[in-house]
């Protein structure tokens, strides 16, 4: 056991030591910020002021009606009113190229007739900005509609509300308070999370057999300690890598969301749009879900990787070698929007039986809805099975594999180096 | 007589398609040097991994400080230094001595002063901290072979130590094997050169294609296989050395190097007869005189021709080395 110990702890300091796991761990936090920056910058963005000229080609002059109603309904716009003449777009496109104008807006009778309109400008991609003038533009001509009918626009403003879809998640019994949008985002999040990390650090495992096994120091190592033992040794040893580089990133995480205001200043951006970033709220049975499938998702794919470390003779061959297990933790990756968009369909509760997949398909699931207690048992159970088996056949490939020399074995050979004692 | 400190058992392995140890016994007494000498692919190695416990044998059983048990359960009192040799690049000096001597049962703590006296012997104190990637191939294997000696161990079982050593590295090796002797520790070390385990085994076991052929104490060896063994170099000049020496009825066996021979008499012939014939051939001898046999020569006979070339390219190698 102490041997054991001295392996975790080699493994641990010299992975901590390297300069990739400090560019790794920084790179975390940088890029979460940037995120919270891109969020607050888009955020910004949607409060700010736009200059646009309508082109007015209305014949019964409603035009002028329209312009003004706009600019009362969304005052970030600046509405200027030009008549319709054959030279006016050309010169306005100048304009807006020239950026003195953000675009403009052509209205005609059809406008009217037909809800026809175009809109060209340097701002068509904000979809914030077009969704807000459509809406304004659709309400105005809604309303000039109605008054030709005669009905009194006082009556049209008070009939009209704008609604807003909040939408919540409601898990066993009660309703959580979290929106739709945040259960997506997190499950969103934790799959990215699980996936990168089950695969970094399995791979960290691997690339250490190999480094072991092509030096031959494995030799000594295997005189002096059980192959298994070595092998749980290095997994552990990687795996509390992995966990230390997690936390500082979620805790980085939290803290720069708690501290967006701060960065907001920092960047000189205009934060009275509000909104910025939201950090979705994590229940603590969330917590538990996540940690429980992501420790043993890491190892089951521990074992396979050291399993392939040991039975590659360099790089290159563990490198093909471990493509079919990177491609097995693809798949639930993939099936992530599967599992959001119905997380209760049998597609879903497939994944949770299937230990491959299930590290990353439950938590996933989880966030998104709540899970049977027969369906988190019985995956827990086939998860938990299927690492002792995995390990256990895992741990004879190394056995074999790390002494071996010469030419990759073929699957016979490692069918027969699991079978023989 | 003392129990032996390692006890080979008729112990063989086999892997597809041949044979690599068959069935060998042998015996370390204690506080020995003994060399375990062969050509490449004799079973050196496979014989000292299944010592270690890195194979299991097909048959037979390995006993190691006269009790059953691997490799693993008695890692503490063994020291191991493989053929193909290795250290983690990445690491530092002393953290891999640290390492390597927690795998042999030591605290961090006892090792540190060891590991640190070794360097400073070695002359590599500077050293320490260093990553084992600056290092030079000569340093590393200095590194090794402290690991390999650090936790003090009785038995000391080194696979090939002087391949791919510097005169200078070979010459410290040497000492420090002799001075573990010294204090009473057992080595048992595989050599393909023979000049090596002439100078410094008590006790050798030369195989030859799995098998035994020689078991003995070195001194034991000599007077066996010596006797009538005769020296011959010559001062530029051969003359017709080449006829006397294919002649039956004086020579029996001969290495002929050109400008120096060793020569088995003939049953019947005596060594005056050789040199009136060498001297009548018109060959002109620098030195003439009756020996015990090398034992590169008693390995030549031994394990024959196709043995003997490897292992004398090898030797030329090491001399050249």
């Amino acid at each position: 056991m102490r041997k054991v110990v001295a392996v975790i702890r080699r493994e641990f300091v010299e992975r901590v030591r390297t300069k990739w796991f400090w560019i790794g761990t920084i790179l975390g936090p940088v890029f979460f910020g940037g995120m919270i920056l891109l969020q607050l910058l888009l955020a910004s963005r949607r409060g700010g002021e736009r200059w646009v000229a309508v082109v007015d080609g209305t014949t019964t002059g409603a035009g002028g009606r329209l312009v003004e109603g706009l600019s009362t309904v969304i005052r970030r716009f600046h509405f200027t009113r030009i008549q319709d003449s054959p030279s006016v777009p050309d010169s306005l496109t100048r304009a807006v190229v020239a950026k003195g104008l953000h675009g403009f807006l052509v209205i005609s009778d059809s406008t009217l007739e037909a809800g026809k309109a175009e809109y060209r400008g340097s701002n068509v991609s904000s979809m914030a900005d077009m969704r807000e003038l459509e809406a304004a533009l659709s309400r105005q001509v809604f309303a000039i509609r109605l008054e030709r009918q005669g009905i009194d626009p006082a009556i049209v403003r008070e009939a009209e509300i704008r609604l807003q879809l909040a939408t919540l998640k409601i898990t066993d019994k009660k309703v959580t308070g979290e929106s739709g949008e945040e259960a997506f985002s997190l499950a969103f999040g934790m799959a990215i999370v699980l996936f990168m990390a089950i695969l970094l650090y399995g791979i960290n495992v691997m690339s250490s057999v190999l480094e072991e096994k092509t030096t031959r120091i494995v030799e000594v190592l295997v005189s002096s300690l059980r192959p298994f033992e070595l092998m749980l040794g290095k997994v552990i040893g990687a795996g509390a890598v992995g966990i230390v580089q997690l936390t500082v990133w979620l805790l980085s995480v939290k803290f720069l969301a708690a501290q967006q205001g701060r960065l907001a200043a920092f960047a000189g951006l205009d934060q009275s749009g509000g909104a910025g970033f939201h950090l979705p709220r994590v229940p603590v049975g969330t917590l538990v879900v996540f940690i429980t499938y992501f420790l043993l998702g890491y190892f089951l794919y521990a074992a396979i990787f050291a399993a392939v470390g040991a039975m590659s003779g360099n790089e290159q061959e563990a490198r093909q070698a471990q493509m079919p297990v990177s491609l097995l933790l693809i798949v639930p990756y993939i099936s992530i929007f599967g599992i959001l968009n119905d997380p209760n369909s049998s597609f879903a509760t497939w994944l949770t039986f299937i230990p491959f997949w299930s590290p990353i398909a439950v938590p996933v699931r989880w966030a998104a809805s709540p899970i049977p207690v027969t369906d988190l048992v019985g995956s827990l159970a086939v998860l938990g099975v299927s690492v002792v088996g995995v390990t256990w056949l895992a741990a004879r490939v190394y056995r074999v594999g790390i002494l071996m020399t010469g030419k990759r074995p073929s699957l016979r050979e490692i069918f027969r180096w699991v079978t023989t004692t | 007589m003392t129990t032996a400190i390692l006890d080979l058992d008729r112990v063989t392995k086999r892997f597809a398609g041949h044979t690599a140890v068959d069935a060998l016994s042998l015996s370390v007494p204690p506080g020995v040097i003994y060399g375990l000498l062969g050509p490449n692919g004799a079973g050196k190695s496979t014989t000292i991994r299944m010592i270690m416990n890195i194979y299991v044998p097909d048959t037979g059983a390995v006993r190691l400080f006269g009790s059953a048990g691997s490799g693993q359960d008695h890692s503490a009192r063994i020291g191991y230094l493989p053929e193909e040799r290795g250290l983690y690049a990445k690491m530092r000096v002393l953290d891999v001595l640290l390492f390597l001597a927690e795998m042999k049962g030591m605290g961090r703590r006892a090792a540190r002063p060891k590991a640190l006296e070794w360097l400073e012997r070695l002359g590599l104190a500077d050293w320490r901290l260093r990553k084992v990637n600056e290092l030079s191939k000569g340093m590393e294997q200095k590194v090794q072979f402290i690991s390999t000696v650090l936790h003090d161990p009785d038995l000391v079982i080194l696979d090939e130590p002087f391949s791919g050593l510097d005169p200078v590295n070979a010459a410290v090796m040497r000492e420090t094997v002799l001075d573990l002797r010294r204090r009473g520790k057992t080595i048992l070390f595989s050599t393909h050169i023979m000049e090596h385990a002439e100078k410094l085994c008590d006790h050798i076991c030369i195989i030859a294609r799995g098998k035994k052929l020689v078991d003995d104490r070195l001194a034991r060896v000599k007077e066996t296989y010596g006797g009538r063994h005769l020296i011959v170099a010559f001062d530029g000049n051969q003359g017709n050395a080449a006829g006397v020496f294919a002649d039956a009825r004086l020579v029996a066996k001969v290495q002929d190097f050109g400008q120096y021979a060793e020569l088995e008499l003939a049953p019947s012939a005596e060594a005056q007869e050789i040199l009136k014939a060498l001297v009548g051939s018109g060959a002109r001898l620098s030195r003439f005189e009756l020996a015990a046999p090398s034992l590169h020569k008693i390995f030549v006979d031994l394990a024959g021709p196709a043995a003997a070339a490897v292992a004398q390219r090898s030797e030329t190698e090491a001399v050249r080395a």
